[in-house]
């Protein structure tokens, strides 16, 4: 288990939300990884002292609730919706984080082809993406691979908790909430240059 | 304590009962306060905040379908009129544009730390508070969910209205966040 994974699984044993499989993993992790395991503590110590005292007098809440029924009393019951919190993120956002599992499997193409070199995701998207497709056009056997790394980034970031997240691998927040602006709107010109729905090129 | 259950306060409050919805509110308030204090980050508009979540389900009762937990629903609003208000403080304050991806609305030094903004217990305890009050708003509606009210993942998520694989990854980043801003502290503690 790499330490990153840890750390996220830490987070989710202090909110015990830990499966019991992955406990025995991060345990075996922690074992062998002092960072780690200091990283746990820390995390222990923040979630001891974090937790808000909500707690007030009791008169306080007897002023609390006489002021709210006089307010109520100027407001009629209604059917007002409510709406989710957070619901206004766009929805061009979540076709751009979608783009963005190919993105990673194309990066991760060029990066085996440069032999390590390293590469420059945003700058050379096209330079990135376009050879990668052209070649699993003429390569069924490289097409394959790409299908496989794709299903298998998706199997491990976004393992359909609910029926909302399997629609999209972009259900997963991995993929958009660490996103930029400036990666966004990247994303989306190429993608309106490419379904030609963006004007001129 | 009123012993009805809570779904038959909920219906007698649904055909405008003021009484049942009154239960409802004793029944729920500490948590809803609880909520507004950390979005808000002080109690006097932490205060306000659950007057007004509460007035906005008397208003919304109607639309309540039972589909889900009161609480859960309620919890909903908490989330959505402190939302409101953080946007409406930032415009007042003349900021640049809300985003909620962004640090909002810092209480002064302690104002969350404890009931009625006590100063803190001890030094830790105030630096958490201090540091959970600079999260994005998502990340610190997460943390009041599942830290400050106890949630589970499933839970916070039906109120947050995303998966919980979206409210686990919100309380890892938001954890490592605070690590990054405890840092000095943890390192001075330490030496």
């Amino acid at each position: 288990m790499r330490c990153v994974t840890a750390r996220r699984r830490l987070s989710d044993e202090i909110d015990r939300a830990l499966r019991p499989g992955r406990k025995s993993r991060l345990e075996a992790h922690l074992r062998a990884c002092p960072a780690c395991l200091a990283y746990g503590q820390r995390l222990s110590r923040i979630q001891a002292q974090g937790r808000l005292a909500g707690e007030r007098a009791p008169e306080k809440w007897a002023a609390f609730e006489r002021s709210l029924e006089a307010r109520l009393d100027a407001v009629k019951p209604g059917g007002r919706h409510v709406l989710r919190p957070f619901a206004a993120r766009p929805r061009w956002a979540w076709a751009a984080a979608a783009a963005m599992a190919l993105i990673a499997v194309a990066a991760w193409h060029a990066f085996r082809q440069s032999g390590g070199s390293g590469v420059e995701t945003w700058a050379a998207y096209d330079d990135i993406v376009n050879p990668l497709m052209a070649a699993a056009e003429a390569d069924s056997d490289l097409a394959g691979r790409i299908d496989r790394e794709v299903g298998a980034m998706i199997d491990e970031m976004a393992q359909a908790p609910d029926a909302e997240a399997v629609a999209l691998p972009a259900a997963d927040p991995l993929f958009w909430e660490g996103l930029s602006d400036d990666d966004l709107r990247a994303i989306i010109s190429d993608l309106e240059r490419e379904t030609g729905k963006g004007g001129p090129a | 304590m009123d012993d009805r259950p809570e779904d038959r306060l909920v219906d007698e409050a649904r055909r405008g009962g003021r009484e049942a919805f009154a239960e409802l509110v004793r029944r729920h308030e500490r948590q809803v306060y609880g909520i507004a204090l950390r979005m808000a980050g002080n109690p006097a508009e932490a205060d306000d905040l659950a007057q007004e979540v509460f007035l906005t389900a008397w208003r919304s009762i109607g639309s309540f379908r039972g589909g889900s937990s009161f609480y859960t629903w309620v919890y909903r609003i908490a989330v959505n009129v402190s939302l409101t208000f953080l946007k409406k403080r930032a415009r007042e304050k003349n900021r640049s544009p809300f985003d909620e991806n962004l640090p909002v609305g810092a209480p002064s030094n302690g104002a969350v730390s404890g009931p009625e903004g006590a100063s803190a217990l001890n030094e830790l305890a105030g630096r958490v508070s201090g540091a959970v009050a600079q999260l994005p708003a998502h990340f610190r509606a997460a943390f009041a969910l599942v830290v400050d009210q106890g949630l589970s993942h499933a839970e916070a998520a039906k109120v947050l209205g995303c998966s919980e694989k979206t409210v686990s990854w919100r309380m890892h980043k938001a954890r490592r966040l605070l690590q990054s801003r405890l840092r000095t502290y943890f390192e001075e503690a330490r030496s």
